[in-house]
């Protein structure tokens, strides 16, 4: 049992209705995050995860409900917040003309890591997502999982309490998708918090600590992933339990 | 300081787009040196310089070349009467002007003295018999280039009128000196008959006509300025400030598409969740092409000092006050990236932000008399133009170099420059800080 102390987020009823749309992204989401843990986000397309992960950075007012982080109100303590998150969005959000080192040094200044330990702090990132050698290149001939690695360097630069991570190894080669999971798991062993959302079943077994599992902005299950799979009966492992849930019919939808 | 991160990191975003530094660097010096010279012949057509004509002359007498000669006095008028070393004909000078060529071609044709001298005299002798006479007229041909505006040929027409006045009128004088004796002889003959004295001619007094070419009266041009004739007005300084601010402010689309590029690329939304204000990450966009701006100012100001006048045009001259056209130019820039913001944060995506920001520069330019200047303008549009960023600074531009402006005095302009760039930034400030609350 996890006491209040060890809740780092938690989200109240969260409800998000984007303009002119007829019905909300996220529907009602109540959940909560443990201190130290991975969890994970899961979910088809259109699902309301990328939604969630929005409104928890500061990016997104929630139509209704609440989410609270390290105690303050996403939406009031904005402010506050951005200092203590870093997030990894879905695109490469680098500039592409600049070397893997330019980029941190900028993201570093914009995360305010004090002068003194920027040298140290891109060196350690890089380290961590194996760029060293690469560092003084430009983003733009990078493979897509080198891009991918120093998109997840950028924002652990300033050692953030929670790390937001929307689907951070898509579309990349099975080495660098490894090694981005591997260096995840160190992550949460120093002490870090991350919220984590994959299409890969696998994955999300593989290192999450709890997840919950959403569509059409609802959440559908939630707790550890071998007890979901085990509570479901007939179900060998996540993926297929999270396809006996959201069904088997195609997500493709329109903007 | 966040605020230098971020013009450092829009400046090496900059040198890094080869592309881009030629359009930002490159572009608008081509543009000030190519407009500047085009203009620079329209101006020289509207009165600020001789027009070039070709002239061929198949009159056998000496009134053809009397014309030539007052045509050339006049200083209106450039002639050329060969083209590569070879006298030109009638079939020729038409060739060249419909091939563009020339804009002109004058003819005068062959029996002309013959034909004026006749006429002269019988125009003369009608008057001193008190007979009604219509006398014959020569014509002078005038081809013109169909493309040639209205302004320009009415400058060359009034300038042709001139010379045919002046030598109809030196002929009828000629032509009166000499018939008038003759004239006085036959009627006193025909009144007094053998009574009347056989030398009459040779005691009146000699009339001449000399006195028909001195002048009584003569305008006497002064500037409205405050010393007299202290710089005047070139073909350079009203093209070269005109067309460097048009240069200037296409600033907006690279400083627009920056912001775009970050939206689509997804570093902005980064951004957003990071302890950085809106201020910091706006300023340092506008202070990085501020900068940029000001470059460019420097490099077409250049242009019209130093490359300009190797075509033949005058130097440009930058009035007496340099930190009066350092403000200016810091505000003009202002303006411009002030409105690079507000595109970048209003439009959609880059092709809105281009098109837009093209076309009401373009606008901005055209009723800030960029291209024509506003005193030619219809009334209803010279009231409109008191609204464009670009009148106002290129009205205090000219205010330094042609009014020799001060700092006092190109106040109001930098004012409104100044008040503009505020506006843009709040407006834009405003749109930025909906999108990062998430609206």
């Amino acid at each position: 049992m996890r006491s209040d102390n060890d809740i780092i987020l938690s989200t109240d009823h969260l409800v998000k209705t984007y303009r002119g749309a007829t019905s909300p992204a996220v529907d009602g989401v109540t959940l909560s995050v443990g201190k130290g843990s991975i969890f994970g986000l899961l979910g088809p397309n259109g699902a309301g995860k990328t939604t969630t992960i929005s409104i928890l950075c500061t990016l997104l007012q929630p139509s209704a409900g609440k989410a609270t982080l390290l105690g303050h109100d996403v939406v009031r303590d904005a402010a506050a917040v951005r200092g203590k998150i870093g997030l990894v969005p879905q695109d490469i959000a680098l500039y592409g003309s600049l070397t893997a080192r330019e980029n941190l040094y900028y993201f570093a200044r914009m995360l305010r890591v004090p002068k003194s330990l920027i040298e140290s702090r891109i060196n350690e990132s890089l380290q961590l997502v194996e760029l060293t050698e690469c560092a003084d290149q430009r983003v733009s001939t990078f493979s897509g999982g080198m891009k991918r690695r120093c998109n997840l360097a950028v924002a652990i630069l300033h050692h953030p309490e929670i790390l937001f991570l929307d689907e951070p190894t898509v579309g990349i080669d099975t080495q660098s998708r490894n090694l981005i999971l591997e260096r995840l798991t160190e992550l949460k062993q120093q002490g870090m918090t991350l919220v984590y959302t994959t299409h890969y079943m696998e994955e999300a077994q593989q290192i999450c600590d709890d997840v919950v599992i959403i569509d059409g902005g609802r959440v559908i299950a939630s707790g550890e992933p071998r007890q979901l799979v085990a509570e479901a009966g007939g179900c060998d492992n996540l993926e297929e339990l999270f396809l006996v849930l959201t069904g088997k019919q195609l997500r493709d939808r329109t903007e | 300081m966040l605020l230098l991160a971020n013009i450092k990191k829009e400046l090496l975003l900059l040198s890094r787009d080869r592309v881009s530094l030629l359009v930002l660097f490159v572009m608008p010096m081509v543009l000030v040196l190519i407009l500047s010279l085009i203009q620079d012949d329209l101006f020289r057509a509207t009165g600020g310089a001789a027009t070039t004509a070709l002239f061929v002359n198949l009159d056998e007498g000496e009134l053809g070349h009397e014309f030539e000669k007052s045509l050339q006095d006049n200083g209106a008028l450039e002639l050329v009467k060969s083209l590569s070393g070879k006298e030109i004909d009638s079939a020729a000078a038409r060739k060249s002007v419909f091939n563009g060529e020339y804009q002109f071609a004058i003819i005068v044709p062959a029996g002309f003295s013959a034909t004026i001298n006749q006429s002269a005299e019988d125009a003369v002798r009608g008057a001193l018999r008190d007979e009604k006479v219509i006398p014959r007229s020569s014509r002078i041909t005038v081809i013109f280039d169909p493309a040639v505006r209205g302004v320009y040929r009415s400058a060359v027409l009034n300038a042709l009128q001139l010379g045919v006045v002046g030598l109809e009128l030196s002929r009828k004088g000629a032509v009166f000196e000499k018939l008038l004796p003759e004239e006085l002889q036959r009627n006193i003959e025909a009144q007094m008959g053998s009574y009347a004295p056989t030398d009459l001619a040779d005691q009146l007094p000699r009339i001449s006509f000399d006195w028909t070419n001195q002048s009584l009266i003569s305008l006497d041009e002064e500037l409205a300025s405050p010393k007299k004739y202290a710089t005047l007005p070139t073909s350079v300084q009203q093209n070269v400030p005109a067309w460097t601010l048009f240069g200037m402010f296409f600033i907006v689309i690279p400083l627009a598409g920056t912001l775009i590029r970050e939206r689509q690329e997804g570093t902005l939304t980064r951004l957003m969740t990071m302890p950085v204000s809106n201020g910091s990450l706006l300023l340092g966009k506008v202070s990085a092409h501020l900068l940029i701006c000001l470059i460019q100012f420097g490099l077409m100001i250049m242009v019209g000092r130093f490359i300009l006048p190797l075509f033949g045009t005058p130097v440009l001259e930058l009035g007496s006050d340099p930190l009066a056209l350092l403000l200016v130019a810091v505000s003009a820039a202002l303006a411009a990236c002030g409105f690079g913001i507000l595109v970048g944060v209003v439009a959609r995506s880059y092709d809105q932000a281009a098109i837009f920001g093209s076309v009401s520069i373009v606008i901005a330019g055209a009723l800030g008399g960029v291209m024509v200047p506003v005193y030619v303008m219809p009334r209803f549009m010279q009231k409109i133009s008191v609204l464009s960023p670009l009148g106002w600074g290129l009205d205090a531009f000219l205010d330094i170099f042609v009014r020799d402006g001060r700092i006092s005095s190109v106040l109001p302009q930098v004012a409104a420059l100044w008040t503009f760039f505020l506006v843009c930034l709040a407006v834009a400030l405003i749109v930025f800080r909906r999108w990062r609350q998430g609206y």
